[in-house]
């Protein structure tokens, strides 16, 4: 291991995120016993199986003539390099030098804190004695009964913050989205509630009694003719995870709730990419293989409508921050903005001012 | 779009804190006259992460107090906070120690961190009785993140202490001063000259408070780090103090005028300006908001002097202004 203090992860040196938080690098299926390649958090790293079903990541560089390590080879738990045969345990201790005897001081790969939590890979990029009783966020949609799930992932050139924005903002529904809303967004929208914690912040409304969108009946087989009371709530859980909860009232006497969790782990791949993993869970339609794919159609129809918008954005700005006018819808946004700003403030230690840098 | 009237912009939105209903799953005597209560989901949930410095309010019948996490820093099942009896007080913590028992239900606000524990090479903590709490994961997470930190402990008596036996394990790292058989933590000493790039976080009463300050009057600024449980006095309120002023809520696009006698929150809750807050009196920081123009006349018990010069920041339920009109962030 090398000596991961404050300021010695991050290789970009440019990130806006703060390094001691679990970003989610892979989802459990992409990890076996093969060398997976893969950018993220500032860096290239690589992740693998051990034979013990045990999740490594180290950096994808060999220290001695910085060939990527995902070019070479998995033996038992140790991975080969390509170039010249250097071999590496899976905490990046160099273990072999095929041409002499002893290993070279310092020839070592650092590794990263890894947490498996099926279906994501939780990875820790700061100080890793900071990690030590620090848990990822939970999620009991994916590990729960109950839940039919789907997922995916894709890469945006765009900051992480802008898509916390982007997560946290309902009112450009009608621009962007305009077919996947229902008619409470536009007529009579309900006043955002939005709840602070130290570390999160969470908006929520419930919508009075309208007709379904056309992808919620289609989605929960409930009529079009009638009016149905909605809620929905989103959360900034940390700065590597939005949820959204989504919840349809069924009618009386029942009054089944039909959910969907949209569960979106953002990990920054620099400054300016993030890559988005993505699961939805919904406590209906279990088997139905038509409302998955339906479903599937609005979750990756909805990230690929911002998508253009959210890339021109940073072209534009460079970044999340330099805002001009803010207005009060933005309140949620802005509280995720202090957050991570606080959070930074913390491991980098900047207590000498407390303006956004 | 529908071309309906818009409602008000200010109505859009409404703050408030996280409110949990917690079980208590353990009550603990950690030295004469302090408790520790153990609070946890009744469910077993995970809640919400916070860092070193992190306070809650507990929601008891008529009154709201709060008390800082003294717990493992990053533990998200278990909540522990530690509290006082303090019979002169105002009640909250005679209510806590006589009515609250391991089992019972209590619903808790927060939490919310304006004490932070900033990253540095070296810190100095300062804690006086039971201003050992918040100190306690700071110096869990200082110890993890290699600083060279040491802890000044000072209290009544060993026996008023608390978490003696937790402190144990960091060895001469702290220095435990009681009162009884030392007499005063020696300030000049551990403030005389001001240490490269260290940091120095202050919590107890009013009297450390005060004099810490004083000690660090020659060090760099924003090197202390303070945190009050009771409003700092006040000095007496300039004549005009008291005049009308303006308030641009710069987000919303509204401008509310303050009258004397009214506080800027509740003139602004009057307008529908939804502004999270907690204790009123400038103590907790929940209101803390951001200024974009104007000059405000800081009343607040939590903003350092360069703060205050500053500029940046106002807690608007006591705070006022000097100049004719302020623009905040709202």
């Amino acid at each position: 291991m090398t000596d991961a203090g404050y300021d010695a992860a991050d290789p970009a040196g440019s990130g806006n995120y703060p390094l001691n938080c679990w970003y989610v690098v892979a989802t459990s299926d992409e990890v076996g016993r093969s060398l997976l390649a893969r950018h993220a958090l500032g860096g290239r790293l690589l992740a693998f199986r051990q034979a013990d079903g045990q999740v490594a990541v180290l950096d994808d560089r060999c220290p001695h003539r910085a060939a990527p390590l995902s070019m070479g080879m998995l033996d038992g738990d140790q991975v080969v390099c390509r170039y010249h045969g250097f071999t590496f345990a899976a905490d990046g201790e160099c273990v072999r030098v095929p041409s002499q005897r002893h290993v070279p001081y310092g020839a070592q790969v650092r590794s990263y804190p890894v947490d498996e939590r099926p279906p994501f890979v939780w990875v820790w990029p700061g100080n890793p004695a900071l990690s030590r009783g620090v848990e990822p966020p939970d999620l009991p949609a994916l590990r729960e009964p109950g839940w039919a799930i789907l997922g995916g992932s894709l890469e945006m050139a765009a900051n992480y913050m802008l898509l916390h924005d982007n997560a946290l903002d309902r009112t450009h529904f009608p621009y962007v989205h305009p077919h996947r809303i229902h008619r409470g967004y536009v007529e009579d929208p309900p006043p955002l509630q939005i709840e602070v914690a130290e570390t999160t912040v969470s908006y929520r409304r419930t919508f009075t009694p309208a007709p379904l969108a056309g992808w919620q009946h289609e989605a929960t087989g409930l009529p079009t003719d009638r009016e149905y009371t909605q809620r929905e709530t989103g959360t900034f859980v940390s700065p590597a995870l939005h949820v959204d909860e989504m919840d349809i009232i069924g009618p009386e006497p029942e009054r089944q709730v039909f959910r969907g969790v949209f569960i979106r782990a953002f990990t920054p791949i620099d400054a300016g990419r993030t890559l988005i993993i993505w699961r939805a869970a919904r406590n209906y339609a279990h088997d139905d293989e038509s409302v998955t794919e339906r479903l599937r159609e609005v979750y990756e129809g909805t990230m690929t409508e911002d998508q253009p918008l959210l890339e021109a954005i940073q072209a534009t700005t460079g970044g999340g921050a330099g805002y001009e006018v803010s207005a009060a819808a933005d309140a949620a946004a802005i509280r995720a903005y202090q957050i991570v700003e606080a959070l930074l403030a913390e491991e980098r230690g900047r207590p000498f001012t407390r303006r956004r840098d | 779009m529908s071309s309906g009237e818009a409602p008000s912009a200010a109505m859009l939105t409404v703050f408030s804190e996280r409110r949990s209903d917690l079980v208590i799953t353990a009550r603990e005597v950690r030295a004469e006259g302090v408790i520790s209560l153990t609070l946890a989901d009744p469910g077993g949930a995970q809640l919400p992460a916070w860092t070193p410095g992190a306070h809650i309010d507990l929601l008891l019948d008529d009154t709201v107090r709060q008390y800082s996490l003294c717990g493992p820093p990053g533990d998200q099942h278990t909540w522990r906070i530690a509290v006082l009896l303090d019979a002169g007080g105002r009640g909250g913590s005679v209510k806590v120690h006589q009515t609250l028992k391991a089992g019972d239900q209590i619903a808790v606000r927060g939490p919310r961190n304006h004490f932070p524990l900033h990253a540095a090479p070296r810190h100095i903590f300062i804690a006086g009785g039971i201003g050992i709490t918040p100190i306690l994961p700071m110096i869990a997470v200082a110890t993890e993140a290699g600083s060279d930190w040491r802890l000044y402990y000072g209290g009544r008596s060993q026996a008023s202490m608390a978490f003696l036996d937790e402190l144990e394990p960091y060895g001469e790292r702290v220095v435990i001063w009681p009162d009884d058989e030392r007499g005063l933590l020696p300030l000049d000493e551990i403030l005389g000259d001001p240490a490269d790039g260290a940091l120095v976080y202050c919590c107890g009463p009013e009297g450390l408070l005060a004099a810490t300050e004083q000690r660090c009057a020659a060090w760099p600024a924003r090197a202390l780090h303070l945190e009050r449980f009771t409003a700092k006095p006040q000095p007496e309120p300039a004549a005009g103090e008291q005049a009308a002023f303006e308030v641009v809520c710069q987000r919303s696009g509204l401008t509310v005028t303050v009258p004397p006698g009214t506080s800027i929150i509740d003139a602004l809750d009057e307008q529908g300006v939804s502004v999270l807050s907690s204790c009123l009196e400038g103590v907790c920081g929940t209101c803390e908001t951001r200024v974009l123009e104007g000059i405000p006349d800081h009343r607040d018990s939590l903003l350092s002097e360069d703060e205050r010069e500053a500029n940046e920041y106002m807690m608007v339920c006591v705070s006022r202004s000097k100049s004719d009109r302020l623009v905040l962030d709202l």
